[in-house]
């Protein structure tokens, strides 16, 4: 592969059915060891709930959904907001009688879904090299259209710097915990900051000990976006 | 609650986000209740299905009493069920559990390890113990 052009992947991970865990293993996989340089997958519930930045990559993408069943959750979903996908699989229609002795709960795992997901993830491995292939002859003819993202779970997050005492933390998806406090009314000052503690906590572990120089950092560079925001 | 149906069950509904363990812990964790913990008395919709507006998943949600799990602050599977116009008896955060576990190794998005298995669990016996008691005073209501 040599696109930079990334693949979205969308799996339905539909959670009534053995099919949807296979859709969400097959895209991890596809993610994690067949092609980790050229695809990221789409969280399917926040694209439906209206996460912008998801949208807006499955509109400048390809994009392949992998959905269990015939309902296509994952391809109406994403076609009503971002247009077109460029593959649609269904694991059923992949797997056929096969998809009978698969599980839900990883806890259940067994053999019959090692070989499900690796058919399936190489299905999926398939269809990315086509587009790939696609995407990159077209960008060689229309460079200046290459559009970049950074939402995806699989491409780097955006990044944010916090000054702690004289050393600098890198704080993944900083920017996003800001807007996302932001649109939900945080105010700043003192009180916002265990609150912004708590947030990137979950994206960033915090050196025991090193909780208050986070907190008033936090605080601070938050007032900061805040007042930018404000303006 | 107002359920009336002595047949009740409880819907759990997992937020399933691919791109963090966090993800597969509220899955796994709904996945202990429906099938070890309360089978037959807890279930679970797809929440892809609720979100494109399945008819039928939808009014599952609104006449069961809804429990939901989410792994990050987007809060997907709790906001979805709102929208549908199920009412969440319980909403979980994922994140809330695992401050109990910080510095644990919980796995990856694909697998949990022993640390995020424990945490699953914990999650699932906290969702079952607010499932039972939706039941009983569904049964004490009718």
């Amino acid at each position: 592969m040599t696109g930079t052009t990334k693949v979205g992947i969308i799996a339905c991970s539909g959670e009534e059915i053995p099919a949807g865990s296979l859709s969400r293993l097959a895209a991890r996989r596809v993610l994690e060891l067949l092609r980790p340089q050229s695809t990221v997958t789409l969280c399917l519930p926040l694209f439906l709930a209206g996460e912008e930045q998801e949208r807006r990559f499955a509109r400048q993408h390809p994009t392949i959904t992998v959905d269990g069943c015939d309902k296509l959750c994952a391809k109406r979903g994403t076609e009503e907001h971002s247009g077109q996908v460029a593959a649609s699989l269904v694991v059923t229609d992949i797997l056929g009688q096969r998809v009978h002795k698969c599980h839900r709960s990883a806890r259940e795992l067994d053999k019959s879904d090692e070989e499900a997901v690796w058919i399936l993830a190489e299905r999926i491995a398939a269809e990315v090299d086509a587009l790939s292939q696609t995407a990159s002859a077209e960008q060689a003819a229309d460079a200046p259209a290459a559009a970049s993202c950074a939402c995806a779970c699989g491409s780097p997050p955006p990044e944010g710097n916090l000054e702690l005492d004289g050393k600098t933390a890198t704080v993944n998806w900083l920017p996003s915990i800001f807007d996302q406090l932001y649109k939900q009314n945080l105010e700043p000052g003192q009180g916002c900051a265990d609150r912004l503690l708590e947030t990137v906590r979950i994206y960033h572990e915090i050196p025991e000990g090193e909780e208050p120089l986070y907190r008033d950092a936090l605080a601070a560079a938050y007032q900061e976006y805040y007042d930018r925001r404000a303006k | 609650m107002g359920h009336r149906n002595s047949e009740q069950q409880v819907l759990v509904v997992p937020c399933s986000g691919i791109g963090k363990v966090h993800g597969l812990i509220s899955r796994e964790a709904v996945y202990r209740v429906t099938d070890i913990l309360m089978p037959g008395r807890s279930s679970t919709v797809c929440l892809a299905l609720l979100v494109s507006g399945d008819p039928r998943t939808r009014a599952k949600v609104q006449q069961q009493p809804c429990i939901t799990v989410d792994g990050c602050p987007k809060l997907c599977a709790r906001k979805n069920v709102d929208l549908s116009g199920g009412k969440v008896a319980l909403g979980v955060r994922v994140y809330d559990t695992l401050k109990r576990h910080h510095g644990a190794q919980l796995g990856s998005p694909t697998a949990l390890s022993a640390a995020g298995w424990v945490a699953a669990e914990e999650i699932a016996a906290e969702i079952a113990h607010t499932a039972q008691q939706l039941l009983a005073a569904g049964k004490q209501e009718s």
